[in-house]
């Protein structure tokens, strides 16, 4: 039957590249789905928060964050996402189920992973009004004195669940959200940056 | 002749800028900065409205939102915005309004002869007369008083503008940009906190705009752009104008509307009209200014009858003297100012009428000390009598009536979270009470009435704020002002004045209708507004409020403290649905989820149904099916018969781990999963602590310490929410960690005889899935289409040989075509929800209908699942007496006697012979299909001792949609009862 078969992302073929929303000046923002991030759940058993947290040490040479923060290890960020809970991010255009497939050993007996690069969309946007466009959907504060690059928060946007968490001081963030939403947080997001002018990159 | 009453200097307004509006078709001129109340003063249009209940003509009252009288259509067609306040709409060119409530025109309003038959319209006219025959309310009574009362009209058509909702967050909020407002945000500013400054109007100053007065070296409005310019300089400091703050809310919350581009004809754009703010303040600095209080006497609503501080604003702001003649009639020392404007604008000042006897003569003006009883004339004042203390009476020629009785400061926000405002002597005003969570008020709104207060309270409060907000704080200097005297006697209402005195001009609540309130016994604040809607609608009774309750308190000899002020509640000003909407209308009313599938099922034609947020394919309609019923009955054949592929992505997939894996799904469902072998599935059924059924689904073990839970789709959200529960407060000790998973797994059912042979196609191991290899209920990890690792599942919902497919739902459209071409030999067909949901009737399987959260277990012919050998959630609540009670209507099938008869789901059981009442009641239907296979209506339903009634008849009573059906009772299960078919 038919050899490697395609993978689709959310929102493949429902986005133009290019220039949008106000045509005059430089864009506010700009937008991407981001295509090969892997993504995996790492939740730590009971009574082996210290030899998790020792384990990611020995194999990416990073601490897992307590608080809300990403931390980049080697090949890897682990991204805060509850007491003993972390969001895996590889961008290293991985296979389905390949950063499972990788940190299960690792954490063999320390914490439980999951596979969850199908289950969301990562978007990034960046820009002098990304602050201002995303003001227009999520409730929390994302001035410079409350969150910085490497602060993550787990909140809702336009309605929607995600995660996002700061990249540099472009600004530029990234979001991720449930894949079935992907659409609907698009709009959410494009009809926000119209005014600014957008650009697909 | 154009703005003819325009002054030739003068003024915030550019003469620079003319712009060009229409009113009632008429056109007209002004300049920017005016607004529409000042353009139309400006063109010496004083008539600019009619009144609600007695179509009195009405002009132009105040100069800003407390305006109850000058209320406009704005813009036309879909844009047309009823109700708006001409004192509150920026000038644009090309604006067009219209004159409301009124017909045929403004000057010759046939409705007018409501107030000759005002004796028979007072306060409850409505409810006293209508009351009967009372089917006439419905059909006759209300429409025709909705024809003659009421307000503007409504576009009757789509909004074409978008609107926005925003959060913003900051330290210290400074609610009104007056003296007050603009020391505290620039002594905030200066120490470095974020602050956002917001103002109603278009333009930053409040009072310094509307008073020729000096501030420092410079005229009040001068200084005012100064601290503009210094504020706009900081890069924390966050200017909104155009924005109103319309409410307090718990936790430093503030609901604020900006008016984005209402001060245009059509927005810019990809621009939004109006966006809608929640704020969230650490501190916040009310000053949001007073509102000035209209004085009550016969015929105080005639146009040309204006409060005295708003004519000074359209003489110092706008440049416009709106009379030549004026009469000043106050009760309180602020009526010099008003005099020394007026005349410096060369209106002729006749007289300054006082009601105190200790009122100080102002310079050569003629002081009355008295009170006027009335304002005469018709479409304009024309004039006024007057009463003297001294008991003489006379009139005056004047087309200017300047009145003021006093101010009330702007306490609202301080009130929506409760504090009940205070009673000032002193000032005869409220002043707020206990104040929400980080709130300061001052100036007016504080009851300063001096400028020099203003000024310094409003910078200490500024840096007090900041201070609490950590940052290291100093008040401004208070710049230099000239003194001022506020000094005011209460006049609530003028005894022996004539003709109709207004309390309520927007509602046309007059002295009259208070005290007939008053006599029938609507006595509390609360009923005298409800009965004679004394401070409702789109003013919210700002200059009525007060001057109403006064005259009740002196009606039923109380203090005004004693009678106390209705309660504020947001919004402050009126907020457009669309704005509250923002983003969520439409298509994107509510964000909607699409499974791995979608596209290509759009492609296909197929009709789709939300199920919860879900956009699931309901069914696909081939070319020449005439209804829904066709095609799902051609696709519940085809599955049947054949095969047939549904996505099933939607259900809730829950990853479940940890050492107590297997002990945690122990507790959490009725039924056992410790015991089940790695690479089985199992049917679960989980209850309520209450002993209610829950959710159900089927579970598999992947590991020894690993499964795979389902939910169904409507309750994933609620069961992942049970489950962190249970394992957060319940049993922290159990080694357990779940993560929902729904979503990175697209999931197919594959169902019919030939499922096999369709996925043995696609497999890239065929063998590993033959019965034998894996049989009912096995589960499997795999490869599919050369390498994609997935997962197969042997389950069936539609009691066919049937599995479900899970893979990475990068790949599941991807493995819909896959299937649909692998199939094709076999005759495969995509089905939707409704077929599903027929074969799952057809097999008597319960879902979210019998699921309602009423049923138990044992209801539903389950309680064998319930463990009699461990503890779970719902076991002993399950045994309550009325959930064991034999006489409970149980799950069980029924048919229809005439099989041509349909079935409705919600149709009650009664027995035959007995009469269809509540009390004969035997239990519902809770589900119907239509079967293709048995070619006649099925249905699922909870009937009492159901057991033992199979073969009896019943009626089946809809007297919702009418009807009645005769069904006979059967097993639930109609199709294939042994369950052969399952296993291939």
């Amino acid at each position: 039957m038919a050899e490697a078969a395609a993978a689709r992302s959310a929102l493949e073929g429902l986005h133009r590249p290019g220039r949008h929303g106000k045509a005059e000046g430089a864009p506010g923002v700009t937008l991407a789905e981001l295509q090969g991030i892997g993504l995996a759940s790492v939740i730590v058993r009971k009574g082996k928060a210290a030899q998790a947290s020792e384990a990611a040490k020995r194999s990416f040479g990073v601490d897992l964050p307590e608080t809300p923060r990403r931390a980049e290890g080697k090949g890897i960020e682990f991204l805060w996402a509850g007491p003993g809970q972390w969001l895996a991010l590889s961008r290293d255009g991985l296979s389905a189920g390949e950063l499972e497939a990788r940190l299960a050993p690792v954490f063999a007996g320390l914490a439980s992973v999951a596979e969850q690069s199908d289950g969301r969309t990562v978007l990034r946007i960046a820009g002098p009004k990304a602050r201002d466009v995303l003001a227009k959907g999520l409730p929390i504060d994302l001035h410079p004195r409350a969150f910085r690059p490497g602060d993550t928060a787990l909140t809702v946007a336009a309605l929607i669940g995600a995660q996002i968490w700061q990249v540099d001081e472009v600004p530029t963030y990234e979001l991720a959200v449930f894949r079935g939403f992907a659409l609907s947080f698009w709009h959410f997001l494009t009809e926000s940056a119209a005014e600014y002018g957008w650009e697909i990159r | 002749m154009s703005q003819t009453s325009r002054l030739a200097s003068g003024g915030l307004v550019d003469r620079g800028r003319p712009l060009s509006f229409t009113f009632d078709g008429a056109r007209y001129e002004g300049f920017a900065g005016d607004t529409l109340a000042a353009a139309l003063l400006a063109n010496g249009q004083r008539l600019v409205g009619r009144s609600f209940k007695y179509h009195r003509p009405r002009g132009i009252l105040s100069a800003g939102p407390e305006e109850p009288n000058a209320l406009v259509e704005l813009r036309a067609g879909a844009r047309r915005e009823p109700n708006t306040k001409a004192t509150t709409i920026e000038l644009y060119d090309g604006l067009a309004a219209d004159s409301q409530h009124r017909w045929p025109s403004l000057k010759g309003d046939l409705l007018a002869v409501n107030s000759l038959l005002s004796p028979f319209l007072p306060a409850g006219f409505y409810y006293k007369t209508f009351m009967w025959p009372a089917s006439f309310w419905e059909k006759v009574y209300e429409p025709m008083i909705r024809r003659a009362a009421g307000l503007g009209r409504a576009s009757g058509v789509s909004d074409p503008d978008h609107y926005e909702k925003a959060t913003a967050h900051c330290d210290v909020l400074v609610i009104g940009s007056g003296p007050a407002g603009l020391m505290a945000a620039l002594s905030a500013g200066r120490a470095g906190a974020r602050v956002i400054l917001c103002e109603e109007d278009f333009r930053l100053g409040g009072r310094c705009l509307a008073e020729d007065r000096r501030i420092g070296d410079s005229r009040a409005s001068a200084w005012a752009e100064t601290v503009e310019r210094q504020l706009a300089a900081m890069p924390e400091v966050r200017i909104m104008r155009r924005t109103a703050v319309c409410g307090t809310y718990d936790g430093g919350a503030y609901l604020a509307l900006e008016r984005v581009n209402d001060h245009l004809p059509v927005p810019p754009a990809h621009e939004p009209r109006q966006r809608l703010w929640h704020i969230i303040a650490r501190q916040s600095v009310l000053a949001a200014g007073g509102v000035e209080r209209p004085l009550v006497f016969g015929g105080n609503d005639k146009p040309g009858v204006m409060l005295a501080a708003s004519l000074r604003s359209y003489v110092n702001r706008f440049a416009v003297a709106p009379g030549q003649r004026a009469v000043v009639f106050a009760n309180n020392d602020d009526a010099r100012r008003t005099v020394a404007d007026l005349r410096k604008a060369g209106v002729a000042v006749e007289a300054l009428v006082d009601p105190r006897p200790d009122a100080a003569k102002p310079g050569d003006l003629r002081l009355i000390q008295g009170v006027v009883t009335s304002a005469k004339g018709g479409r304009s004042l024309e004039g006024v009598e007057i009463l003297g203390g001294d008991g003489k009476a006379e009139s005056i020629a004047c087309d200017l009536l300047a009145m003021s009785g006093g101010w009330n400061p702007s306490i609202q926000l301080s009130n929506h979270l409760g504090g009940a405002p205070v009673w000032d002597e002193t000032l005869a005003a409220f002043l707020a009470g206990p104040l929400p969570a980080g709130m300061q008020v001052v100036g007016t709104a504080a009851g300063s009435l001096s400028l020099a207060d203003c000024l310094r309270n409003g910078g200490e409060a500024g840096a007090k704020a900041a201070e609490a907000c950590g940052f290291t704080a100093a008040p401004e200097p208070v710049p230099s002002v000239e003194r001022d005297s506020n000094a005011v006697s209460p006049l609530w209402r003028v005894k022996g004045s004539r003709g109709k005195a207004f309390v309520d001009f927007q509602n046309d609540v007059t002295t009259k209708d208070v005290e007939l309130a008053e006599r029938e016994g609507y006595r509390s604040v609360e009923h005298l507004k409800r009965y004679t809607t004394l401070g409702m609608a789109t003013d919210q009774g700002r200059t009525a409020n007060v001057n109403g309750l006064a005259l009740m308190a002196e009606l039923t000899r109380r203090s005004i403290p004693e009678t106390g002020a209705t309660r504020f509640r947001p919004p402050y000003a009126p907020i457009a649905i669309g704005a509250l909407a923002g983003h969520h209308r439409g298509k994107d009313f509510r964000p909607t989820r699409l499974p791995p599938s979608h596209q290509w099922a759009e492609a296909r034609g197929a009709v789709f149904v939300e199920t919860g947020m879900w956009l699931r394919a309901q069914w696909y309609p081939l070319p020449g099916e005439k209804d829904w019923q066709t095609s799902v009955d051609r696709e519940v054949k085809q599955v049947r018969e054949a095969v047939g592929v549904c996505d099933v992505s939607t259900l809730g997939k829950i990853d479940v781990q940890g050492t107590d894996a297997g002990a945690f799904l122990d507790r959490l469902y009725c039924n056992t999963f410790s015991t089940l072998a790695v690479g089985k599935a199992r049917y679960g059924l989980m209850l309520r602590e209450d002993g209610l059924v829950m959710d159900d689904g089927t579970t598999s073990r992947l590991a020894q310490d690993r499964f795979f839970m389902t939910t169904t789709t409507a309750n994933a959200a609620k069961v992942m929410q049970h489950m962190e529960f249970c394992h957060q407060v319940l049993w922290p000790e159990l080694d357990v960690q779940m993560v929902s998973v729904s979503e990175q797994w697209a999931q197919f059912s594959i169902a019919g005889p030939r499922s096999r042979d369709v996925l043995q196609r696609i497999v890239d191991a065929p063998d590993a899935i033959a019965n034998d290899a894996m049989p009912y209920l096995g589960v499997k990890d795999l490869t599919v289409l050369g390498g994609i690792r997935a997962r197969l599942f042997r389950i069936s919902f539609s009691g066919e040989m049937a599995y479900e497919l899970s893979l990475p739902a990068r790949y599941g459209d991807a493995a819909i075509r896959a299937l649909m071409e692998a199939g094709r030999e076999f005759g495969i067909i995509p089905y939707g929800t409704e077929a599903l949901g027929v074969m799952r009737v057809e097999k008597g399987h319960v879902a979210g209908n019998e699921l309602n959260g009423q049923t138990t277990a044992g209801d539903l012919g389950l309680g064998r699942m319930m463990s009699s050998k461990k503890d779970y959630i719902g076991r002993v609540m399950a045994g309550r007496p009325g959930l064991v009670d034999p006489d409970r209507p149980r799950f069980t099938g029924f048919k229809p006697v005439n099989k041509a008869d349909r079935l409705r789901a919600g149709a009650h059981f009664i027995a035959q012979g007995a009469e269809a009442t509540a009390k004969n009641d035997q239990g519902f239907m809770t589900s119907v299909a239509h079967s293709p296979i048995l070619g006649h209506w099925i249905g699922l339903g909870l009937l009492a001792h159901a057991t033992e009634r199979m073969g009896e008849v019943v009626r089946a009573c809809d007297p919702l949609r009418g009807g009645e059906v005769l069904v006979e009772v059967c097993d639930p299960v109609f199709y294939d009862p042994k369950g052969e078919r399952l296993h291939g």
